[in-house]
């Protein structure tokens, strides 16, 4: 079957079935499209497959044979370094300095792609360049993951996918890690998606916020989250959706 | 005088296990000095030690004579030799085993089957195969470790966090690097602490070897000292191996906690 993708299109979606091998898995047949340059929010309740379908997204968990992910154009049967992934935790090897493991992302590449200067610019963007020589156990909550960040960065992928990578930090040092998520996409414009449980978060990092329903997995909202009174938390349009997300979720 | 008094804290263990020592030492002298039977049998430190002296420190009997230094080198190159080999040998093994489920099936029985041998028994066999000499030692050592390092290895394995192969992976590590640079370095520190723990086993494996087979070495001291009905040579012998064994001991945490400090 071969489709052709709008250009604007970074992931499609194809009745995408993952079951883990039983009978209700948490995605049957779902569909969705993803769009190039744009933050894409997930959000839904435990459970829902929210985590399985960013998994599917970046080719660790690939579906049944009825369906698929296209990305970019191409059905996706394993994980590529164009797509990279940053999880809640364990994201960095306590063996390295935080240079030595945004380097890691440099590693497997072929020399012709490395660019020495590179780590030194990301750390510097992440706010890290202080820091490069500590080890993760010497970092807060939120330097590790601005550390896995880079690391992903100096790879050079086309996407990044979040899992909730912001949930164990505490809610001043997570507002500051959304205003870092949007000022690394102003610089650029990757496509990313993020998978998280906070609906404030979903808002405010999201150009888009899809909220999906409990097994198998179902868009219930599909919201354009750009407009700038999306941004702030107190105006009537962000309260109203807020308050639309939580009647559908909880 | 805070800083008095932290400086009295960290040193009290030190004091205290010092002076419990010199006690210990302090009422085994008192008692040599008595008439005591005990004396003969148990030889306080002051007297065996200028017995040692007086020999230069050489024991054993004409040509056959080996300084301390030599037994102790002869003892500590058997047992690191092995323990090195052993830990290689177990990571390459247990690499092996997560890495193919063939392996698994053909090898886990067998090392069932061997690891409850305690590494004495294999002394008969190891002297008739590699005869009398460093091999024996060595493949002694190297049996008293090497099956539990490949359990621990295996161990380990299980306890790497699944994010770290996943992130090598999609920054596009092959299974070969991935496996040299995440899971090799995940696991070195918690290998090498049971090989800490372990080496009391090889020491242990060593001594007997050195005892029933060998001729030289620290084991082979306190066998000369029984066949001669020494107990001067039996008393040093045992001491030097307590102190050797102790100060091998804190150079392995040493490097557990310098070099392979992390913890997964």
């Amino acid at each position: 079957m071969l489709m052709k993708t709008e250009a604007a299109e970074a992931f499609r979606v194809e009745k995408l079935t993952v079951d883990y091998g039983g009978n209700h898995g948490p995605l049957q047949d779902f569909s969705l499209s993803i769009r190039q340059g744009e933050v894409t929010c997930l959000l839904g309740r435990s459970g829902c497959g929210k985590t399985t379908l960013l998994k599917s997204l970046g080719g660790f968990v690939v579906g049944r044979d009825t369906g698929g992910v296209l990305f970019e154009g191409r059905y996706l049967n394993g994980p590529t370094p164009d797509i990279v992934m940053i999880f809640q935790e364990n994201n960095l090897f306590p063996w390295l300095t935080v240079r030595g493991n945004v380097e890691f992302g440099l590693k497997f590449k072929p020399r012709s792609q490395r660019r020495g200067d590179v780590v030194d610019e990301m750390l510097r963007i992440v706010g890290l360049s202080d820091a490069a020589s500590r080890y993760p156990h010497e970092l807060s909550g939120g330097m590790r993951q601005r550390t896995a960040i880079a690391r992903a960065l100096v790879s050079d992928p086309h996407v990044l996918l979040l899992d909730e990578p912001f949930s164990a930090l505490d809610i001043s040092l997570r507002r500051r890690m959304h205003a870092l998520v949007l000022e690394l996409w102003e610089k650029t414009s990757m496509t990313m998606v993020m998978v998280t449980h906070s609906i404030e978060e979903a808002l405010q990092v999201g150009h888009r916020v899809v909220v999906l329903g409990n097994r198998p997995a179902k868009v219930l909202i599909d919201a354009n989250t750009r407009a700038p009174a999306m941004k702030d938390r107190y105006s009537p349009e962000f309260l109203a959706l807020q308050q639309r997300i939580e009647s559908v979720i909880y | 005088m805070r800083g008095g008094r932290d400086a009295m804290r960290s040193a009290a263990p030190w004091v205290v296990g010092v002076l419990s020592v010199s006690l210990v030492l302090g009422l085994w002298e008192m008692a040599g000095l008595r008439e005591w039977a005990l004396a003969s049998v148990l030889p306080p430190p002051s007297q065996f030690l200028s017995s040692i002296a007086q020999s230069d420190f050489r024991i054993g009997l004409g040509s056959q004579a080996a300084t301390v230094t030599e037994s102790l080198t002869a003892t500590f190159f058997r047992v690191f030799v092995g323990m090195a080999v052993a830990f290689v040998a177990a990571i390459l093994t247990g690499a092996l085993l997560s890495l193919s489920r063939l392996a698994t099936w053909a090898l886990s029985p067998l090392l069932q089957l061997l690891a409850p041998i305690a590494p004495i028994a294999w002394i008969p066999t190891a002297i008739v195969v590699f005869g009398i000499n460093d091999v024996t030692a060595i493949f002694i050592v190297f049996m008293g470790v090497y099956f539990i390092l490949t359990l621990a290895t295996l161990a380990e394995i299980r306890r790497i966090p699944p994010e770290f192969g996943t992130v090598a992976g999609n920054l596009g590590a092959t299974p070969l690097q991935r496996w040299l640079w995440v899971t090799l370095p995940a696991i070195l520190p918690g290998v090498f602490v049971l090989l800490r723990t372990n080496f009391i086993a090889a020491w242990m494996a060593v001594l007997v070897a050195e005892m029933v087979g060998l001729r030289d070495g620290l084991g082979a001291i306190i066998m000369m000292g029984r066949n001669l009905f020494n107990n001067e040579l039996v008393m040093f012998g045992m001491v030097v191996i307590g102190l050797t064994g102790f100060i091998v001991d804190r150079l392995l945490q040493f490097i557990g906690q310098r070099i392979l400090w992390w913890r997964v």
